[in-house]
């Protein structure tokens, strides 16, 4: 019996004797090997192994959750101990639920790390960008292997035993000429294969290539309607922002989504199709199973503009009347368009294409004003100078009625696979 | 004091000094950090959690490079082999990369006495204290369209052993409430307001009785009513008065971040501007260690996570840039004193260099003052974001302001954003008040979680704000 099972058993075993009719046990030993790079240079290497124990019980209707990283016996049951005391002191709730089905064994990624080979790809990466991109400052590295084994026991006999390991990359960096340089910028990828360099992979390339064009800037003239191109760096971003406000539990339950009366109707240009998709083959590791012990299944938020499915727990799920999301992941998929994005940008009269965004965490009305970062100016259907200070601002769920185009190509960054999106009626503020 | 289910971390590093690798700088920490919180949203429980976190970790320098290695278990074996894994990675790296940088300059040694303890209430605690706050709210103002009340604490104890700094025993808790209210306009725009209350300290001894709360709620509720009526800011260039809230975010985010010494050697403005006027010369700001203008900082460091006895690290003095923070090592690159600046978030965090509590330091003036002076501006006083760029560039949320009109206060404002470049900005700056305010309910997120005080008094100075 692994060590994972031995205290998965151990901490449900204790959680039903010290009072919970229901409850559920995770437990999970990683190990992570990273190296840090600072200021182009190798810093550090690190070995971390740690354990997570998540438990949940339910006592009449009554919920309390206890975490830790302590696969000690006596640590084991005083958090079970814990969990089912915090459990007593709550108010019951109906909605609370765990799975009553579900379950399996899932190896998934490259469990094993090779250090040896994570070492000279990332060293591949710093030489070709001190190689290929001298104006390139590389701030700080991190470049890791993370392996996870883990069981997850339920009191209505779900049992899932997983083991998992990737590769992941981050890198901050920015351009610089003499005094002037580039805002920051950063991007990364995760993946299980160490098959080709880190330059290839995701975004690296043409992020790099773009904060060497952003050293020198403009800030436009006055403000204006136009249009924006995002990135599909940080579309994520944004699509994140929208769905927290729209779709998520806390909106759901307090009632203050835009959209808790809009599930069947379009919400969205008829060209978007949004999903959930954690099964997706270019999703790294993604999610076996929910929270709640439910196997994780990939789904369409938005299916050709039209609201399908909130992305709701099994609890807001049955709070509100709603249908629990199949999977709690947030590796977001959308169909790509059919438009190149040269056409795109060649089709824009005025405006921007935007890498980042630095905004006020919108509130429920999906209102947004922040600084457009790493972006460029496009003039007369060209790419034209970075900006600098320039705002821009709209409403989130309004930008997906002026969706003016979707791109043909995709960014995999083992995480998700977003295109470019091309939206209207943007204000851009600059001097 | 009272002390509910929590013991010290037992001393399993303190007799270990022998097992440091002679020719190599090492640092053996043991930690333990805590977390609680309870939500209610709605009436609703949607969060009833604790968290408890700890175990052991090892950093190990030779010659230029750094081996780390952690272990989530706390006893001798562990840390014993944490320390050769670290060893073992430095080695790892030191072989690759030939970084034949020497050793670090030597720093002050001694041992810093343990704090007094704190105690870590049980989960009902928090439950019924949200509670009353919640049925407070509910009762008295039934016409919200929803209210949060959340509880949070969470601290971090650490034992720390060097081979040549200070040792220390070390404990950093802290612990909030907040309200979150929800209202509309007449068109159904959604608004909100929402305000944390609390500082260091436990749970129990920061938070005796909800009804000490109320007149909090009742005044935020009081500027929910007026941001039911608000108006959009006019976008652009205007002057406004930032709270002591907004200007210690600006501390933090727009100045403190730029000089980070490891931020700085990858390019930040900070740079080239040391020695050189960056701001009005009202301005003058400091990253506090533990004691401010004679008052315990929000968040206390006494010793950092490489062992360096933690001091004041002066930023602006006067308008001009006089240092940065730095690490033992950035340290000698730069020539300056490692002030105590180098922290580490868990167990498993080597020590980055963070900021402690960063404040704008007070001026002469009075808010009311400066308010009756603006003929034509806003008053910012909430924040719910901010971020900024090496270049200095920043961008804060405002999620309450209020116009001014001929010297008085007007009408509320929707949520904004303003935004600018951090040493052309201050050197606008032509009024500070004499009242400082301090925020310590954030992280700064910089590869790792960090709890940090940020600190100000009101400015005036000319800022981008955001419209529709």
């Amino acid at each position: 019996m692994s060590r994972e099972l031995e205290t998965a058993r151990l901490a449900l075993d204790a959680l039903l004797e010290y009072g919970a009719q229901e409850a559920s046990a995770q437990a999970q030993t990683s190990q992570k090997r990273e190296f840090t790079i600072e200021g182009g240079r190798f810093t550090l290497l690190r070995t971390t192994l740690d354990h997570s124990l998540s438990l949940q019980a339910l006592a009449d209707r009554r919920r309390g959750v206890v975490s830790g990283n302590s696969f000690g016996e006596e640590a084991v049951r005083k958090a079970a101990e814990d969990c089912a005391a915090s459990a007593r002191a709550a108010q019951p709730d109906p909605a609370w639920e765990l799975a009553k089905e579900g379950g399996g064994v899932f190896t998934d990624g490259a469990p094993e790390a090779d250090l040896e080979q994570l070492f000279e790809r990332t060293k591949e990466l710093l030489d070709a960008i001190h190689r290929e991109f001298p104006k390139i400052v590389v701030e700080q590295v991190g470049s890791e292997h993370v392996s996870t084994r883990g069981v997850y026991l339920n009191s209505h006999g779900v049992r899932y035993e997983t083991l998992s390991g990737r590769y992941g990359l981050d890198l901050l960096f920015s351009g610089h000429e003499g005094e002037h340089s580039s805002s920051f910028n950063f991007t990364g990828v995760i993946t299980d294969r160490l098959d080709r360099p880190f330059l290839e992979m995701g975004d690296l390339r043409q992020s790099l290539l773009d904060a060497e064009n952003q050293i020198h800037t403009r800030r436009p003239e006055g403000k204006f309607e136009g249009r924006v191109i995002f990135t599909p760096a940080c579309l994520g971003g944004m699509l994140g922002q929208l769905l927290s406000n729209y779709a998520a539990d806390a909106v759901l339950l307090d009632g203050t989504s835009q959209w808790k009366d809009s599930l069947g109707k379009q919400v969205a240009d008829k060209r978007l199709t949004l999903s959930a998709s954690p099964r997706d083959p270019r999703v790294v590791c993604g999610e076996r199973f929910t929270p709640e012990g439910f196997p994780s299944l990939d789904y369409d938020v938005i299916r050709d503009g039209v609201l399908r499915q909130f992305m709701l727990s099994a609890y807001a799920a049955n709070k509100t009347g709603k249908t629990r999301a199949p999977n709690r992941s947030f590796a977001l998929v959308m169909k790509p368009g059919d438009t190149p994005l040269s056409e795109l940008i060649a089709s824009t009269p005025r405006g921007l294409l935007v890498s980042r965004y630095s905004g006020g965490a919108s509130n429920a009305s999906g209102e947004f004003s922040g600084v457009a970062k790493n972006s460029f100016l496009i003039e007369d259907g060209k790419v034209g100078p970075a900006v600098s200070e320039t705002m821009i601002s709209g409403n989130l769920a309004g930008m997906l009625d002026r969706v003016a185009g979707i791109s043909r190509e995709t960014v995999e960054d083992g995480t998700g696979s977003l295109p470019w999106l091309a939206v209207d009626g943007i204000v851009i503020s600059g001097k | 004091m009272e002390q509910e289910g929590r013991d010290l971390l037992p001393d399993i590093i303190s007799s270990l000094h022998g097992s440091f690798a002679p020719g190599a700088h090492s640092e053996l920490r043991a930690q333990r950090s805590l977390a609680r919180r309870v939500t209610l949203l709605g009436g609703n429980l949607v969060a009833n959690a604790r968290t408890d976190q700890q175990g052991v970790s090892a950093r190990v320098y030779r010659d230029g490079v750094y081996g780390f290695a952690s272990a989530a278990d706390l006893n001798a074996q562990a840390a014993k082999k944490a320390l050769e894994a670290a060893t073992d990675n430095a080695r790892f790296l030191e072989t690759r990369v030939r970084p034949g940088r020497g050793a670090l300059p030597p720093i002050a040694t001694g041992s810093f006495p343990r704090q007094e303890d704190f105690s870590d209430p049980e989960q009902k605690r928090y439950l019924d204290f949200v509670k009353a706050v919640d049925d407070y709210i509910r009762a008295k103002y039934p016409d919200l369209t929803s209210r949060t009340v959340v509880a949070t604490a969470d601290s971090m104890e650490k034992q720390l052993l060097t081979s040549d700094g200070y040792a220390a025993h070390t404990l950093a808790p802290r612990s909030y409430v907040y309200v979150f209210l929800n209202s509309q306009t007449k068109d159904g725009m959604p608004v909100e307001v929402f305000k944390p209350v609390g500082g260091a300290g436990s749970f129990d001894a920061r938070f005796t009785d909800p009804a000490a709360l109320y007149p909090e709620v009742d005044l935020l509720y009081g500027h929910l009513m007026k941001k039911r009526e608000a108006v959009f800011a006019e976008a652009g260039l205007k002057t406004c008065i930032l709270s002591g809230e907004l200007s210690g975010i600006l501390a933090h985010e727009a100045v403190g971040h730029t000089v980070e010494a490891d931020l700085v050697l990858g390019g930040s403005v900070a740079g080239p501007n040391l020695g050189k006027t960056v701001a009005s010369p009202l301005v003058s700001m400091t990253d506090f260690a533990h004691t401010a203008f004679g008052q315990p900082a929000p968040l206390p460091v006494y010793v950092d996570d490489e062992g360096v006895l933690a001091e004041d690290a002066e930023l602006i003095r006067n308008g001009v840039l006089t240092g940065f923070m730095v690490n033992r090592e950035t340290g000698r690159h730069f020539s300056m004193k490692p002030r105590g600046n180098a922290r580490a978030y868990a167990f498993s965090d080597e020590p980055l260099i963070r900021m402690r509590n960063t404040a704008v330091h007070p001026g002469p003036h009075t808010l009311q003052e400066m308010i009756a002076s603006t003929e034509d501006g806003y008053y910012l006083m909430h924040t719910n974001n901010g971020q900024a760029d090496t270049t200095g560039e920043f961008m804060f949320g405002v999620s309450l302001g209020y116009e001014i009109k001929e010297g008085r206060l007007g009408r509320a404002i929707h949520d904004t954003t303003i935004s600018g470049v951090a040493f052309e900005m201050l050197k606008t700056v032509d009024m500070v008040s004499d009242t400082l305010t301090w925020s310590s309910s954030g992280f700064c997120g910089k590869k790792q979680m960090m709890p940090v005080g940020t600190g100000g008094p009101e400015l005036r100075c000319q800022v981008m704000i955001g419209g529709k």
